[in-house]
């Protein structure tokens, strides 16, 4: 068992006329099993990336980010990638150098994460870590 | 335009023995060309009754056609203070996960149709949440299938 603290930080001087910036932390109790920071070159087919596998409701936290880079590691400002559940249910769209943080379960669904390259291969990181738990 | 800064940390001492983990991202969130900031937002405090589907915020029901399939971006964090109670998420009508007390997350969200919205619902019992959306009107390159 290990405790993994989360932390987002959001700011802007001008998005309102106030200033935003805050931060906001989580303590988190993980377990096996978990995925340590990986990458992976995800091509236009998701089911080709599933990058967590359907997890029987295991809580699971994962992050992703899209490295900027394409298939052959050269830069790549153009190609976006699908955030998916496996069956092809597209939840969000990581445009490159963004990131993203969310807990998933299956919830009886036997369902996973995958990614779908929008028009190109592109490089993208991932990490998961589940507590493990039935929900 | 405005620009608006979203940075993570994800930090362990003790999820692989001898080896720290510490990752950092930091990225501006910006519509869909990569060159302008997100120009619109909308935050709050919500309560969510027990066992009801809710879908978050006006851009879940006020879209239409194309102007669905836009950069956006959320945020949400589960203010309850009993360890038990947590509220399910999803989109498309798909379960994706839950937030606990104290848990939040960071997503890209598509609206890319009518079905896509954001649906949250509380359970054990009613609870209260902190939300924020930040999106743009520019319609992001059509999805690959």
């Amino acid at each position: 068992m290990a405790t993994l603290t989360p932390t987002l930080t959001l700011n802007s001087a001008d998005a309102f006329s106030d200033v935003v910036n805050f931060s906001i932390t989580d303590d988190l109790t993980t377990k096996a099993p978990s995925q340590s920071l990986s990458t992976i070159v995800a091509d236009t087919t998701g089911a080709n990336n599933i990058i967590v596998a359907a997890n029987d409701d295991k809580q699971t936290w994962v992050f992703i980010r899209h490295t900027g880079k394409a298939a052959d590691g050269t830069t790549d400002t153009a190609n976006h990638c699908d955030i998916e559940i496996t069956g092809d249910v597209a939840a969000g769209t990581l445009k490159p150098g963004e990131f993203c943080f969310f807990p998933f379960c299956g919830n009886g669904a036997s369902k996973g994460v995958q990614l779908q390259a929008v028009s190109a291969s592109v490089t993208m990181e991932y990490a998961y870590w589940s507590d493990n738990t039935a929900q | 335009m405005a620009t608006t800064t979203a940075s993570v940390s994800i930090s362990s001492g003790d999820l692989i023995p001898g080896s720290n983990l510490s990752i950092n991202a930091s990225s501006t969130l910006m519509k869909a060309g990569l060159t302008t900031g997100l120009t619109q937002v909308e935050s709050g405090v919500i309560s969510l009754a027990l066992d009801t589907d809710s879908k978050l915020g006006p851009l879940a029901t006020e879209m239409s056609g194309d102007v669905h399939d836009i950069a956006s971006w959320l945020y949400i964090c589960n203010k309850a203070t009993d360890d038990t109670h947590y509220m399910d998420f999803g989109i498309h009508n798909t379960n994706m996960g839950r937030l606990y007390a104290g848990d939040w997350m960071f997503i890209p969200w598509n609206a890319s149709d009518d079905d896509a919205a954001i649906e949250v619902e509380a359970k054990i019992a009613a609870q209260t949440i902190e939300y924020a959306f930040f999106n743009s009107n520019f319609i992001l390159t059509a999805d690959a299938g």
